[in-house]
């Protein structure tokens, strides 16, 4: 069998040089969908990191409680004041801050622990797996609302610290178990049997050929994960047990007007346009990556 | 004589396996009783000459690719012996067997699973040197261009990923990662099956003249008898987890005694419009592995004209025909299970030799 064709004609690269996670942001920015989701979070972040300098009042102050409460939108107050006198606009920003640093600290928190319990099932295998599981399937089953009325009747004041523990220490199951199915999928590919014929240890395997190759559900499930803590924090202010007075989060700050929607609309509409917007473009954004990264296997 | 016990130029063999068996279970139910098992690979024993080429061929499912994980020991073997020089490969605990992958390596059939997508060429040719720790920093960066050079590919490479590259570019780079570790033998398994002819020349030119350079051993698994022809030095055809015909390259192709490789070699296209060739159409399917016919495992489909109940009782050794010629047939004359034990059991044709293809392949 002779090479007939020149070597030096099919030495060339396909396409030229990106990085899979270049890839993956290339292709987010593209479709129009994600590349709003992306602009709105943003922008949204941007407030919460630069709350001090851009929110017009102290989120706490109660400057005069007679004269300046319950007041409507206005030019002074833009979303109005609350039954406090507190700037709601003021409590919105910081909220910002506090509702995304729980979600995002809770996430990683629930990545942490799913991503381990995942991977260790999935690539040892056997028994271990089963017993895993089963563990798993207990926690599953009970429901995270449940969960949360109990730790209300236990401990009526949670710290923040706490309530991120809380909300990461309950979120975790469903991730372990896709990463589980990811890691049992890929632990044959040839590429995993390339590196233990190289004498790669377990460890190493895991490390450098399994997780990196999760990265793309992985972050599917944050992207979601965030906005289910979210969304969780605000149910958890509403039942009380949520962020403790006077700190703001933008579910408090809902259920600090829960009580007379109709008169103070003001205080519960506009931190839930911003609740509901983040938590829509998160979805968006987690929906968008799973599609690219479908699309791409 | 056993097909272990001669060593193909005098040398001591660099693989030697006997007996060697892989069992995958078939469970079921809660409690995952086992029902039965898959008798991918059914005691097969051979050996591996230094500097040789072995072509291993046969159909998909019949155990080639098995046996060449099982001797690197990916799979655990169910029974047999591994001697690879003079360690005993099963016997190996994890950090001999670690010292031992530097010798023995693997090239794979698929070129888009077997690179992990997320890693640079560089790191994946790069693994090995740091597993073993053979260079690091810049000498690793220098030994890692020379080993991309090797391979027929260009050292800015390095910097790229996998999935920018064709599926000859990749297999060279699979290749680079194998050579990374300097092994001294490796089980080629299938590497051009899923690549475009001209595509499996230039590879298998590649791997030819790597294998002059370094002194490389061979495994060259493959379902194409036409490739291994190029390639091997001596062919074990397998069948069914076992060898059914094991001899130099030149005498199976001349004297296909086996008639399962018969039916091979008959099935390998001719480049030539003129040529009228016989063809042996195997009837039926290969059976299940998990309950393989008893006796000869090839005899429900065999077309050798001597076929009797014989062959349906008595297993076939794997019996020397002529000299470093193989074969597992009780039909095929000599043969050490003579004709009246095959009698004995009801047989009725006397052992006859047969060789429809002679003529064509001569």
């Amino acid at each position: 069998m002779p090479g007939l064709i020149p070597a030096s004609a099919v030495i060339k690269p396909a396409q030229p040089r990106e990085s899979p996670l270049g890839l993956t942001l290339r292709a987010l920015l593209r479709r129009r969908s994600s590349r709003i989701a992306m602009i709105v979070l943003g922008v949204i972040i941007l407030v919460g990191l630069l709350a001090p300098f851009i929110a017009p009042y102290d989120p706490a102050a109660q400057p005069d409680i007679v004269a300046l409460k319950d007041l409507p939108p206005s030019l002074s107050h833009p979303f109005g004041t609350d039954p406090y006198s507190r700037d709601v606009l003021s409590r919105v920003i910081y909220g910002a801050r506090l509702s995304l640093t729980i979600g995002i600290l809770a996430t990683i928190v629930s990545l942490t622990l799913g991503v381990a319990y995942g991977a260790v099932a999935g690539y040892i295998g056997g028994m271990l797996d089963a017993i895993m599981m089963r563990i798993l399937d207990a926690f599953l089953s009970i429901p995270r609302l449940l969960l949360m009325l109990g730790v209300l009747v236990a401990w009526p004041h949670l710290s923040i610290g706490a309530l991120v523990l809380f909300l990461g220490l309950t979120g975790w199951f469903g991730l372990s178990r896709i990463v589980r199915g990811q890691v049992l999928a890929l632990k044959h590919a040839e590429f995993v049997t390339a590196a233990q014929a190289l004498g790669a240890s377990r460890r190493r395997i895991l490390a450098r050929h399994l997780l990196p190759n999760l990265v793309s559900p992985i972050a599917v499930a944050a992207t979601l994960g965030v906005a289910h803590v979210i969304v969780l924090e605000a149910g958890l202010s509403y039942l009380g047990i949520g962020v403790p007075q006077p700190l703001a989060s933008w579910g408090n700050i809902i259920q600090d007007g829960a009580d007379q929607v109709a008169r103070l609309w003001w205080m519960s509409l506009f931190p839930g346009l911003f609740m509901v917007s983040t938590v829509m473009m998160l979805n968006i954004l987690g929906e968008a990556l799973r599609d690219v990264y479908e699309r791409r296997s | 004589m056993s097909a272990t016990a001669r060593g193909g130029n005098g040398t001591a063999p660099l693989v030697s396996v006997r007996n060697l068996k892989k069992e995958f279970p078939i469970k079921k139910g809660v409690f995952s009783r086992q029902v039965g098992a898959v008798k991918a690979v059914n005691d097969v024993s051979f050996h591996v000459a230094r500097g040789e080429t072995l072509g291993v061929v046969g159909e998909s499912g019949c155990g080639k690719t098995t046996t060449g994980r099982t001797i690197l020991r990916l799979l655990e073997p169910t029974s047999g012996e591994i001697y690879f020089e003079d360690r005993d490969v099963r016997a190996l605990g994890t950090r001999d067997l670690r010292a031992l992958r530097r010798d023995m390596q693997i090239i794979f059939q698929d070129p888009v699973s077997s690179l992990n997508p997320r890693m640079t060429v560089g790191a994946i040719v790069r693994e090995g040197l740091t597993i073993h720790k053979l260079a690091e920093g810049a000498a690793a960066d220098a030994r890692v261009s020379q080993l991309l050079q090797e391979v027929g590919l260009r050292p800015e490479y390095a910097t790229r990923y996998p999935h920018e590259f064709s599926g000859g570019q990749r297999q060279r780079i699979g290749i680079a990662r194998a050579l990374s570790v300097e092994p001294k033998f490796i089980v080629c398994d299938e590497p051009v099956s899923a690549l475009d002819v001209s595509v499996q020349a230039q590879v298998i030119n590649l791997l030819e003249d790597l294998q002059r350079e370094h002194n490389l051993t061979y495994m060259f698994i493959a379902h194409d008898l036409s490739v291994v022809e190029h390639i091997a030095d001596r062919v074990a055809v397998m069948y069914l987890g076992k060898i059914v015909q094991l001899a130099t390259a030149d005498d199976l192709y001349r004297e296909p005694l086996m008639p399962y490789t018969q039916a091979l070699l008959s099935a390998v296209p001719v480049a030539d419009p003129k040529s009228r060739k016989e063809r042996i159409i195997l009837s039926g399917d290969v059976p299940s592995p998990a309950s393989p016919p008893p006796g000869c495992v090839f005899h429900p489909r065999c077309h050798h004209p001597a076929k009797d109940v014989a062959c349906t009782k008595i297993v076939p050794p794997l019996e020397e025909k002529t000299p470093g010629h193989f074969v597992h047939c009780i039909k095929q004359p000599p043969t050490t299970v003579s004709w009246e034990q095959q009698k004995e059991v009801g047989g009725v044709h006397p052992p006859e030799r047969y060789l429809p293809l002679a003529a064509v392949h001569a």
